[in-house]
């Protein structure tokens, strides 16, 4: 029988609990081309996406990973005794923002853009693992570097940093905000 | 009862003294590169005459940033020598530190709806967000319980009455690398086996401050997984790639 690379790449991105990256797919798929690589990857995503189905394949942190539709959210939630997902307090994503569009940022720096003190909502980033220490600064009192993680990327669906909204995105923003008052 | 729950709805819609800020300055419509600061200081004033209390601690910030209003209309009515050139303008460190946290609230917004697809999306690598995890009984263990571990394990160690001569010399950095290349290997490290594994006590001391300082830099972390179960030292998710 044939091995069909799409399938391959298939069971590689299931057994997966991490974003599965292109590179690690390419070196364990040493049979195949590059270019027969991707087109298979485009081909498998594109076959989920269409046909009816309840999962997809998506990109986040800059790999392949599974999960479920959106439309289908309300009956996983009934499967797991869930009323709503837990979402990110104000205080803590703001904090967020800031550290993704400054990091790589300290506690004061923080503290600072948001003119109240961070240490707390820092903390929570910190155990949901949203942020992550990543040095020491070379200043005085060499203090903690923080910048966001990987887990950051993947829970909101980003595939790399460079996906946060832009800003023009954000001066837009502010522009209707503007117009609504 | 009215007036407690005034207060709290006052915390929820403002972030902080810069939240607050822009929210007057908004709402008296005014451009935020040009911010009439006697008109915008009084309303920030009236704002913070109307709680009864005031808490020090919490509100320090905001009276900070009212100091800073007066601060700069003083600034602007007193006669100068030299005219100040354009770019002088005193309200300026206010109006960029105001630029700068607009952009932030803006970008969290987006980052909220972003949030919002996501959580109806469910992931496999997602654990079950059940509130009471096994996971959760895992207690980080304290300096206390981990000197009170390695005391009674260097107390085994002298009970073995073994006099062993030896001229090597241990370094900081060589065990500490030591301990992250095991960590890397085994993904985690029994405690108690590891020390038990130290030909001296010396070796055995080393070691431990080496266990100390990883645990302050963060790079490690010492978890019991519940009360009088062994110790493992796992490396922090923040350390791993």
């Amino acid at each position: 029988m044939m091995t069909r690379l799409k399938d391959v790449i298939e069971s590689l991105i299931f057994v997966s609990l991490e974003p599965l990256n292109l590179e690690k797919i390419k070196s364990i798929c040493t049979e195949f081309s590059n270019g027969e690589i991707e087109d298979a990857i485009q081909e498998l995503v594109a076959s989920y996406a269409s046909n009816e189905r309840g999962i997809q394949i998506i990109q986040a942190a800059g790999g392949y990973l599974f999960s479920t539709k959106s439309e289908y959210d309300q009956w996983i939630r009934r499967l797991l005794r869930l009323d709503q997902k837990s979402k990110l307090s104000r205080a803590a994503l703001e904090t967020l923002a800031t550290v993704a569009y400054h990091q790589p940022v300290t506690l004061a720096e923080i503290s600072a853009f948001r003119g109240v003190d961070a240490t707390y909502s820092l903390k929570t980033l910190l155990q949901k693992k949203l942020v992550k220490i990543t040095g020491r600064k070379k200043s005085p009192g060499r203090p903690l570097i923080y910048r966001t993680s990987d887990k950051f990327l993947t829970y909101f669906g980003l595939n790399n940093i460079t996906d946060l909204p832009s800003e023009e995105e954000i001066i837009k923003i502010l522009d209707e905000e503007r117009l609504d008052d | 009862m009215e007036e407690a729950r005034d207060y709290q709805v006052n915390l929820e819609v403002f972030q902080g003294p810069l939240d607050l800020l822009l929210f007057l300055i908004r709402k008296k419509k005014i451009d935020i590169h040009d911010i009439p600061i006697a008109t915008i200081t009084k309303e920030y004033l009236a704002y913070l005459s109307q709680k009864e209390k005031i808490n020090l601690e919490r509100e320090g910030e905001f009276l900070l940033i009212a100091a800073l209003l007066i601060y700069i209309k003083s600034q602007m009515l007193l006669p100068r020598e030299i005219e100040p050139d354009d770019g002088d303008d005193p309200r300026q460190i206010l109006v960029d530190r105001l630029l700068d946290f607009q952009k932030i609230k803006a970008a969290s917004t987006l980052l909220r709806e972003k949030e919002d697809q996501q959580t109806k999306i469910w992931k496999r690598s997602v654990p079950l967000p059940t509130p009471t995890t096994e996971e959760m009984e895992v207690v980080e263990v304290s300096l206390f319980e981990l000197a009170e571990a390695f005391l009674s394990l260097m107390k085994k160690k002298e009970q073995e009455n073994v006099r062993l001569i030896h001229g090597k010399e241990y370094s900081l950095e060589e065990k500490m690398k030591e301990l992250i290349e095991r960590l890397q290997e085994h993904g985690y490290l029994d405690f108690c086996e590891y020390f038990n594994a130290q030909e001296s006590i010396e070796e055995a001391l080393i070691s431990f401050f080496c266990l100390l300082e990883l645990i302050k830099a963060r790079i490690v972390m010492a978890i019991q997984e519940s009360l009088f179960h062994t110790i493992k030292v796992w490396p922090t998710q923040e350390a791993q790639p």
